[in-house]
């Protein structure tokens, strides 16, 4: 929001700017939408079981799924699951960003260094980790049993609150460090205008550092928004065989059914509904906060 | 619009006082300007004073309200900040609005209020602009017709206009002097930038190390510096080390025999004499003190030349000469005829 023009790139006139665009550009292409292109085309053809695939231009695929009341629990569920553990994530991770980004103690980079710390840890490590603390005579059931607080071991293993749990541990350090970033970009003298013209804490949030963290507020719920949708080990470990979200949907279709069509028109149906779940919640905040 | 009490102030972080038993008391309607060296506190005094800093002790109080314990946004003080701190989401009526809604003002009465602060700091017609479309000075003015639209007690003002360049600087000086006179608001502004506080000031508070050196008008601290570090601070002065060979007589290291009025009792001490009270050439002749003195380095200033001269080994001055017309600055090695009358120094104890 400075009062000045953004200066143009360095070597914007060289040419070099474009250049410097292309080695990551190219990567895309290859990488992503080839891929994308080709399972798109797979997702229209027909399957035929013992014949693998055979070439089509149908939409049965996406009928099957559409149709099912299986599928669309799937889909439902998964939707809910990381609807919740975004808003978890929001709501656990605004007070830490924020203690984060006006944080003045030379112990910053090391409280940023743990937050980001569960990231250290691979998926699947942790949400076995998660296995040990959450089975009926885990841990957690057995300190509580132990205490006498409980006298028979609360059912967390293979439901959807250990998924919930395991997700919101994944996804809450890349919701802190993207809040982080532009809550700091936020002068500190912004907040105390409010305060000095008589705006109390709760007020001052409102009005002036939500709207002002909208960016990063957004950028956040992205990011642990798609990460939720597309999880996978957290629910296969965590949520066990019954329960299931669309990321271990799509595996099971490829690698245990040999099913390429289905899985690819799943693929589509969850990437179609990140897209226009993220978008239309985007426009929604954005016409309340403009 | 209320007097405002600050006594004993102090703050500490540990071991380190940035502020040490501060007491400044400010009538209603007075401008007073809080001026020293960055790290001297009055930054720290004044973040006391709107509340963001809980003082380690002393008491604060505007009109009859002790407000020492209370947050910032039941001060009721407006604060203008060097960075503007405008909100960059709202547009210029909605930031001016800003704190008569967190008054619950009727609606219908912050129209008005808005357009009248605006006015006052002649933004009328800004309503619907954004701060990123201003420029600085605007800004500035905004954040000031902030301030002032929800009627404060007290106005801080922290350095509002060092982010300005030279020429606005100057008039937006005049401006907030002439608003803050006409509203009869009593007003701290904080700054290192001496001109500014002379030219807007009613009153001056000089602080160094935290600590309050002098309190008083332009014309107090300029001729009657109560310490060395005030004679130093506000405007210029030419130190000389020595001694006090008894009244009225005192002696430099260099071994020269100067007059001196103010000078009383023997020992170690410093003469201060201001740049101005040196005369140079015919206009020497017949003064108390005269010596001869070579030019070591002479710089042609417009109005002023300023000229540094060593009397001796040990005693080196500055003079400054108004420009007078004809008058050819002297050259570097040259020797010049400087004097100054028995009563234009000041004694101080001598700093090791």
């Amino acid at each position: 929001m400075s009062a000045t023009a953004p200066e143009a790139v360095a070597g914007a006139r060289t040419g070099l700017a474009g250049a410097l665009v292309v080695p990551a550009t190219l990567f895309v292409a290859i990488g992503l939408i080839g891929p994308i292109a080709i399972l798109f085309r797979y997702s229209l053809n027909k399957f035929i079981p013992g014949q693998f695939m055979v070439d089509g231009l149908v939409i049965e695929n996406y009928v099957k799924f559409f149709t099912d009341a299986y599928y669309i629990n799937v889909l439902v569920r998964t939707v809910r699951v990381a609807v919740i553990c975004t808003l978890v994530c929001l709501i656990l991770g605004f007070p830490l960003a924020y203690v984060l980004a006006r944080m003045q103690s030379r112990f910053k980079n090391l409280m940023i260094m743990l937050v980001v710390l569960p990231l250290f840890v691979g998926n699947a490590v942790r949400a076995a980790g998660w296995m040990t603390a959450f089975g009926n005579r885990g841990a957690f059931n057995a300190s509580l049993t132990g205490l006498g607080i409980i006298d028979r071991p609360i059912e967390i293993m293979f439901t959807e609150n250990a998924v919930l749990i395991g997700i919101i541990a994944v996804n809450l350090p890349f919701m802190v460090l993207t809040l982080q970033s532009v809550i700091e970009g936020i002068p500190r003298h912004v907040e105390e205008a409010a305060f000095s013209l008589g705006a109390n804490p709760a007020a001052m949030f409102t009005r002036v550092l939500w709207p002002l963290a909208l960016p990063g507020i957004l950028a956040g719920t992205i990011l642990t928004f798609i990460l939720a949708m597309n999880a996978y080990a957290t629910p296969v470990l965590l949520g066990g065989p019954k329960f299931q979200m669309m990321g271990p949907l799509v595996y099971g279709q490829f690698a245990q059914q040999n099913n390429w069509p289905f899985g690819g028109a799943i693929s589509f149906i969850l990437m179609t509904a990140t897209i226009v779940l993220t978008v239309a919640a985007h426009l929604v905040v954005q016409r309340r906060y403009r | 619009m209320a007097r405002l009490a600050i006594e004993h102030l102090r703050k500490s972080y540990g071991d380190v006082t940035v502020v040490d038993d501060v007491t400044i008391d400010i009538a209603e309607g007075e401008f007073l300007v809080l001026l020293g060296p960055s790290g001297c506190g009055k930054t720290t005094t004044l973040r006391m004073v709107a509340g963001f800093v809980p003082p380690s002790a002393g008491k604060i109080a505007i009109g009859p309200r002790d407000v020492t314990g209370l947050p910032p946004w039941k001060r009721n003080c407006g604060l203008v900040f060097q960075s503007y701190a405008l909100f960059p989401h709202m547009t210029v009526a909605e930031n001016v609005a800003f704190g008569l809604e967190m008054r619950k003002t009727p609606k219908a009465d912050r129209g008005p209020r808005v357009a009248e602060a605006l006015r006052l700091v002649q933004l009328t017609g800004f309503d619907t602009r954004y701060p990123r479309q201003l420029s600085g000075g605007q800004q500035q003015r905004v954040a000031l017709a902030r301030a002032l639209a929800m009627e404060p007690d007290v106005l801080l003002l922290d350095e509002p206009l060092s982010n300005l360049d030279a020429k606005l600087r100057q008039e937006v000086r005049v401006e907030i002097r002439e608003l803050q006179r006409k509203l009869g608001l009593t007003t701290i502004m904080v700054t290192h930038d001496q001109e500014e506080a002379l030219t807007m000031a009613d009153r001056l508070v000089v602080m160094e190390g935290g600590k309050v050196r002098q309190i008083g008008t332009q014309r107090e601290l300029y001729e009657k510096p109560a310490d060395r570090f005030v004679a130093g601070f506000i405007g210029r002065s030419a130190f000389v080390d020595g001694r006090i060979e008894g009244d009225g007589r005192f002696r430099s290291k260099g071994g020269l025999e100067i007059a001196c009025a103010a000078a009383t009792g023997a020992g170690p001490a410093t003469l201060a004499l201001r740049p101005e009270r040196i005369a140079v050439g015919s206009d020497a002749e017949g003064l108390a003190n005269r010596f001869s003195a070579r030019v070591e380095h002479a710089a042609y200033l417009g109005a002023l030349l300023d000229i540094h001269v060593s009397l001796s080994e040990h005693d080196r001055m500055l003079l400054q000469i108004p420009n007078r017309q004809g008058f050819v600055e002297p050259r570097p090695g040259e020797t010049i005829a400087i004097g100054w009358a028995g009563d234009a120094g000041l004694i101080y104890p001598l700093q090791s």
